[in-house]
């Protein structure tokens, strides 16, 4: 049976958030373009392999330095006031219990690994997600708020210096922005990989809200392309014996 | 792009413009997919999301943040990128239009013509600060010149005047800023480059610098600074980039 499973804050919250994230993410790159590495003027820079390599265009959103500017410092706003909705949200509304580390989560994520790796042959019991799926949806809004705030600091390293100053300076408040989008970006693609790869099914739930149980990759045991569909076909509750 | 339109509206959003912007982009953002500038619908958001930033950023905006230079951060010497939009570096030609002086006009009691020994009698000092290029990058240099705050006392500065506009003999390149980020203690008409006069490359014989602006709103090569009621836009600003550009 169907069930509720995302409330239309969390989906509203989420369709906005993935355009946010394209959006900024893609922009970002076209502003890094127009100078693709981090070293002052100067001095060389010690933590980027591929300075003064720029990203290819394809990646990039916005046409021009000053067309990704403006979307950059537009869409900014509609990433953090969405993303605090979201979060405030979760809190308010009791879904952060889904997602916060429990014991035994560490526990559970090796045994995820293990299932993924052919080492275990039953999908290991969770609740509304996976543990290693959880560890994933909690590290996210750290990652963008890590991305929200080097990004203040790299808007105004002037007037809010105090603030650039606690990343270590501007060069490197500018590369924590970066790695920041590189772990928003790794987390988005994986997840995205895994909604196609094992839970197909979660998608129209995003839309909907409504998600069948039966359906889940614990009961389709399913790994990565394994179990796609479900193993047998639903058992249709027999009918009510007649009254004689 | 066209002009960036009306500067002067200054204030926070309300839930309801935000509603509108947020959903107006993203929704302009889903249509954008075949143009990598994005769609013409989505510029007229971006400009109004562009005022509003303004008024953030000038509530923002404190005379006592200073920008402070890193320490043991490198000086950038002559890895310091050289810019005009000229064919060719801009040289004063003095056969050409003889000697070269600055012009100080606008809502002032004292408009005046300073020649660079005229400037140099000015106050001077010399800072050590941080170059914020809108590209990313950063250099480190000291500038030496005239604190902008103290030619506005020599030219008399009238109360209706809240912009200046720096302008320049590099084709029509020219800024204009808003007059309190010029009056910031760190900026100067500056003369002097790492000890040494300004040389052609890097905007001689004077030049506006800040660093609480990004580069190209600090005009090399300048000509004429004139104070108004009215921001009056600027090369680049006219052309798609953050009129503000305050760092």
């Amino acid at each position: 049976m169907a069930k509720k499973r995302h409330h239309w804050i969390v989906r509203v919250t989420h369709w906005v958030n993935f355009v946010a994230i394209v959006i900024m993410v893609g922009s970002g790159l076209e502003i890094f373009n127009a100078y693709p590495a981090f070293a002052r003027k100067g001095e060389l820079f010690c933590c980027y392999p591929f300075e003064h390599k720029p990203v290819p265009d394809w990646l990039t959103f916005g046409g021009w330095l000053a067309g990704a500017r403006n979307w950059h410092f537009a869409m900014m706003w509609v990433l953090v006031v969405n993303g605090l909705i979201y979060l405030g949200f979760v809190y308010l509304h009791g879904e952060w219990r889904d997602l916060v580390p429990r014991k035994g989560d560490i526990r559970d994520s090796w045994q995820m690994v293990k299932f993924y790796a052919f080492k275990r042959k039953d999908h290991p019991h969770q609740g509304k997600h996976n543990a290693l799926q959880k560890t994933a949806y909690f590290l996210l809004p750290f990652a963008g708020a890590l991305a929200v705030l080097t990004g203040i600091a790299i808007w105004k390293p002037v007037q809010l210096s105090w603030l650039t100053a606690i990343f270590g300076g501007y060069v490197w408040a500018r590369y924590w922005h970066f790695i920041a989008m590189v772990v928003i970006v790794v987390l988005s693609v994986v997840h995205v990989f895994m909604v196609f790869a094992v839970d197909p099914y979660s998608l129209p739930s995003m839309f909907t809200g409504n998600y069948d149980e039966n359906l889940s990759p614990e009961a389709r045991n399913a790994r990565p392309f394994y179990h796609l569909f479900p193993r047998r076909a639903r058992v249709t509750p027999a009918p009510p014996p007649e009254a004689t | 792009m066209s002009k960036p339109g009306n500067f002067l509206t200054i204030g926070g959003v309300d839930r309801r413009e935000f509603l509108a912007l947020g959903g107006g982009l993203v929704s302009a953002a889903f249509l954008a997919a075949c143009d990598s500038r994005g769609p013409k619908s989505a510029e007229k958001l971006l400009r109004y999301a562009e005022r509003k930033n303004l008024g953030v950023e000038r509530a923002l905006y404190r005379h006592t943040a200073i920008d402070v230079v890193q320490h043991g951060a490198h000086d950038a010497g002559n890895k310091l990128p050289s810019y005009y939009v000229s064919p060719t570096v801009p040289v004063w030609d003095e056969s050409a239009r003889g000697k070269w002086a600055l012009e100080v006009s606008g809502l002032i009691g004292n408009p005046v013509r300073l020649t660079l020994e005229d400037l140099q009698r000015l106050p001077r000092v010399s800072n050590r600060v941080n170059h914020y290029c809108v590209e990313g990058w950063t250099a480190v240099e000291t500038w030496t010149g005239v604190p902008f705050s103290e030619l506005a006392k020599f030219v008399r500065v009238a109360p209706e005047a809240h912009y200046v506009d720096f302008q320049s003999f590099d084709d029509d390149y020219h800024e204009s800023w808003d007059l309190e980020s010029a009056m910031h203690p760190q900026t100067v008409v500056a003369y002097g480059l790492d000890g040494k006069m300004l040389e052609p490359a890097h905007g001689a014989p004077a030049r506006v610098y800040s660093p609480v602006k990004l580069g190209y709103k600090n005009t090399k090569y300048l000509t004429k600074i004139v104070f108004m009621p009215k921001m009056n836009g600027g090369y680049w600003s006219d052309q798609g980039y953050e009129w503000y550009g305050g760092v």
